[in-house]
């Protein structure tokens, strides 16, 4: 197995719960997860300024309690169109290099997950996108893919690229 | 660690501080019995404090260099150069076991006999020249704690008879309370001897009293929340500005934010002794060690600097000293031979000016040779020759500061290490500051560091360009240049592809903001809309920045990027405007940089040989040139704040007096011309914001014609100079005296309930 999902599998063989919370996102028709145990705040309505010059997947910064965060662009992340005319969400995530924000199209309920409903990346994932994915929960309707907030980190971004 | 112990390391640093000083200047005043006392009484309560706290290796360091001093104090010794540099190593040693406690709280293993040994030896060697009856007081220097107590008092303040007295009585009481632990009699003493001198009335202590030690992260926690207060303040002031009801408030709520800002900046300001004590240590250190003969002139010492600002300019400043000694001033020979005064001068100079703080490290030694540099330069492939060929005098001279730059031909333990003004540059550019270097061959150095005064809040003018918000710094900006699409498309003027604009006669480069930022190319052609020309300099490099808009002026709190976003090096930060908005902080030296201007060419050989103070004098005969109703007047350019557009309905009347009200502050207008009576409403009127000592006030004007120099009137007969008017450009022109413009009344003069209901809550 490659190293992408290394977080989650470590995570299981330790004593961790078995039942975990994951803040569910929609961006485009997919649904995806992170760990809101990396979620410092979720606001609505956000309307980052963009910055001229800057990487193809920053999406510009925003205003966050005195601080300037730079925030992810979830949709130019995973090679979708942008989002026109609507209002985005945003998610403040706790890096490891800092806060950033990721600007998704919405944020849904939190939902508890199972540890076994949990599977790897597998191994026909587009390589581009595999590194940014830590696996997948097996929902009842629909696969919750998780991203991996380490490596949608602007700064671990900008190494990769 | 404990409080006590971390109050004796603070007060032995400073002590330890003090005799430094005071090390250095008995070099020049030997005899200095005051200075001598101090430095006594440094070394003493360390001594005495370490009895408390049981650091022996302390004590004992501490002990064999107040036998010294001891004998120093009492005139048995002079201070002569070999026993200050044993005092000095001395003062290393405590320093260095002194950082020891404070990182691991204990003293170490570290063995101080040599040492020890050391300044044993500096008072034999006296004590065998000595006479007989020195030598019985060399013997009660061995038993220092009860005579060497009386002896600090009676040496240190002979003049004062009150002291006297009660250093006899001190000696006394000692002798007959000899139970008493020797240290701590001693201490006690000590502190004795301060509350009387206090009583005493001297100033120095009372104002010790009245201080407190506050930790640098407080204070940085509350240079933050003010910075956050400063934003909201701007937001509240924007969102009520229609609201007359608001009005007092807000007004209110800006002038306590304003002092509270300027408060807490206060707090953090030191004065630039701090590190200028230190200089005097390491010019006398360097200049033994290179056998040079330096003689160090400070001023401006009271200037104050933000703490973090003074902490980060410490290594350049010393660096740069190290490098006037070692490669400016020259050896006495030499000096001699050139007919120079055998002992050079190192001059540091610091002042404020405006909203930075100049530091000037001045030689007279050297200077540098341009054709030197730039044969090392070419030499150590930093550039290459045809490109050092076209280089301006001006610009070669900055060559030193590229990274791995060394024109010493021998690498010496001071410098020439391949590591320094590079790191001058970097460090001093890092906190916003600027580098200039002035040299004349055979004549000199000066290096030239100019700081910021603060870090987090800067002035910025908010300018528009690709539909969103960018904030230039007011230090960089010269003017503005507003141009209609009509004039755009006939005075901008093209070079092959590279866009100029002739500003009072001298082409100027242009820069497209948008095109610079969507990395556009672009072509010759405009997209017929008006357009706004920000000249800008940056380290001399005079630039037009071409912007679709301009915002107002605001004070804004500079926020970090990402280094992600720094990586673009366009931008040094970003900020957030009181309308809520974000704006990025354009970076005028970095945009420069990537469109390749350069320093002007027009400023070469000529204006390094301009003397610097008269470059000062023009400046001060520049006026800017307006027309009032037909007339032709001059404003003092430096008085002049900014230049505002405003339709005449925006003016508002406080009883009689015209008054402009903008972000919640009223400016009083100036009238003269009657401009704003026969103006109709719809109308445009130019205000020109000058500054009048402490206050701001608008002229209003109908056009505004040009910036030039004046020259000064003299009346027939008399040649007696004549106030009030000048020559310009071959015209006599009144200037507008701001003085003129009366008051307007003060809120705090005016007794509304809400003021005193505030000052009660």
């Amino acid at each position: 197995m490659s190293t992408a999902p290394r977080a989650i599998l470590t995570q299981s063989r330790d004593a961790v719960p078995e039942v975990v919370e994951v803040c569910s996102i929609r961006i485009g028709d997919g649904l995806y997860g992170l760990p809101i145990s990396h979620i410092l705040e979720i606001v609505g309505g956000a309307k980052p300024e963009t910055v001229p010059l800057a990487p193809d997947f920053v999406g510009g910064l925003v205003h966050y309690r005195g601080d300037v965060l730079t925030t992810v662009n979830a949709r130019k992340l995973l090679g979708l169109p942008p989002l026109e005319g609507k209002a985005s969400d945003l998610l403040v995530v706790e890096g490891t290099n800092g806060c950033f924000g990721l600007i998704v199209d919405s944020v849904r309920e939190v939902l508890k997950v199972s540890r076994e409903d949990f599977e790897p990346n597998p191994s026909t994932v587009h390589e581009r996108t595999k590194g940014l994915l830590a696996g997948a929960y097996k929902l009842k309707e629909k696969l919750m893919v998780m991203l991996d907030p380490q490596r949608i980190d602007p700064l671990e971004l900008a190494k990769a690229s | 660690m404990d409080e006590l112990t971390r109050e004796f390391l603070i007060e032995s640093q400073e002590g330890l501080d003090r005799m430094e000083r005071c090390l250095t200047d008995l070099e020049s005043r030997p005899e200095d019995t005051a200075l001598l006392a101090e430095i006594f009484r440094s070394v003493h309560t360390i001594k005495g404090t370490t009895g408390f706290l049981g650091f022996k290796r302390l004590e004992k360091l501490a002990h064999a260099g107040e036998n010294l001093l001891g004998l120093l104090r009492d005139g048995k010794l002079t201070a002569e150069q070999h026993i200050i540099t044993g005092l000095l190593s001395l003062l290393d040693g405590l320093r260095s076991i002194l950082r020891t406690v404070e990182s691991d709280g204990g003293e170490g293993e570290g063995n101080d006999a040599a040492l020890i040994a050391r300044l044993e030896e500096l008072q034999k060697v006296e004590v065998q020249k000595a006479d007989s009856r020195q030598d019985k007081l060399r013997q009660t220097a061995a038993t220092p704690d009860e005579a060497d107590d009386a002896s600090a008092l009676t040496s240190a303040k002979v003049q004062n008879p009150l002291l006297m007295m009660l250093a006899k009585e001190k000696a006394e009481a000692q002798k007959s309370a000899a139970i008493v632990p020797a240290a701590q009699s001693a201490s006690i003493a000590t502190i004795e001897a301060e509350k009387t001198v206090s009583m005493a009335g001297t100033a120095s202590s009372s104002a010790a009293e009245s201080t407190l030690r506050v930790d640098v992260a407080l204070l940085n926690q509350m240079m933050n929340l003010v910075g956050e207060l400063v934003l909201t303040r701007n937001q509240v002031l924007q969102a009520t500005a229609s609201d007359p009801k608001m009005t007092l408030l807000s007004r209110r709520l800006d002038m306590v934010t304003a002092d509270l800002r300027e408060s807490v900046m206060k707090a953090r300001m030191q004065p630039v002794s701090n590190i200028f004590s230190k200089m005097p240590r390491i010019v006398r250190d360097i200049s033994q060690l290179l056998g040079r003969k330096v003689r160090l002139e400070m001023d401006g010492q009271e200037t104050e600097l933000d703490k973090s600002l003074l902490e980060a300019i410490k290594d350049p400043l010393t660096h740069a000293v190290r490098n006037s000694l070692d490669h400016g001033i020259e050896p006495p020979a030499i000096r001699a031979a050139a007919g120079k005064n055998p002992e050079g001068t190192l001059k540091l100079r610091a002042a404020q000016e405006g909203s930075h703080v100049l530091i000037e490290v001045t030689d007279d030694g050297a200077g540098i040779a341009a054709d030197k540099v730039r044969a090392k330069a070419i030499e150590r492939g930093l550039i290459t020759a045809e490109a050092a060929a076209m280089l301006p005098e001006r610009e070669l001279l900055n060559l030193i500061f590229l990274p791995g730059f060394s024109t010493a031909a021998a690498i010496t333990s001071v410098s020439g290490r391949g590591v320094g003004m590079d790191v001058v540059k970097t460090n001093v550019e890092k906190i916003g500051g600027k580098v200039e270097i002035e040299s004349r061959v055979g004549k000199g150095t000066t290096l030239r560091l100019r700081i910021p005064l603060t870090l987090a809040i800067i002035p910025a003018l908010i300018v528009r360009s690709l539909e969103q918000s960018f904030a230039v710094p007011q230090g960089a900006l010269s003017e503005l240049v507003h141009l209609t699409a009509a004039q755009a498309a006939k005075d901008i003027e093209w070079m092959d592809d590279a866009p100029l604009y002739r500003l009072r006669g001298q082409l100027l480069p242009l820069i497209f903001l948008d095109r610079m930022l969507t990395a556009g190319k672009g072509g010759r052609e405009l997209e017929g809309r008006d357009i706004f020309v920000a000249v800008l300099d940056a380290d001399g490099r005079r630039y037009g920045l071409i912007i679709d808009g301009l915002a107002d002026p605001e004070e804004i709190v500079v926020k970090p990027l990402s280094a992600v976003l720094k990586d673009i090096g366009l931008y040094s930060g970003a900020t957030v405007l009181g309308n809520g908005d974000l704006a990025l902080i354009l970076d005028p030296g970095a945009i420069a940089a990537r469109a390749g201007v350069t320093a002007r060419a027009e400023e070469d050989a000529a204006a390094i040989d301009a003397d610097a103070l008269e470059a000062e004098e023009s400046h001060e005969n520049e006026f800017l040139l307006v027309e009032v109703a037909g007339r032709r007047a001059a404003v003092k350019l430096g008085d002049v704040l900014r230049i505002e557009q405003v339709p005449v309905s925006r003016i508002e009347y406080a009883g009689l007096r015209p008054v402009l009200h903008f972000d919640g502050q009223l400016l009083p207008v100036e009238d003269a011309g009657g401009l704003l009576a026969a103006a109709h409403d719809e109308m445009q009127v130019i205000i020109v914001v000058c500054r009048d000592a402490s206050r701001q006030v608008g002229v209003a004007v109908s056009n505004v014609l040009d910036v030039a120099a004046g020259s000064d009137l003299f009346e027939a007969g008399t040649s007696a100079p004549s106030a009030g008017v000048t020559l310009l450009k071959d015209r006599v022109t009144n200037i507008v005296y701001l003085g003129s413009v009366a008051e307007l009344p003060m809120i705090d003069q005016t007794t509304e309930p809400w003021h005193t209901a505030v000052e009660n809550a």
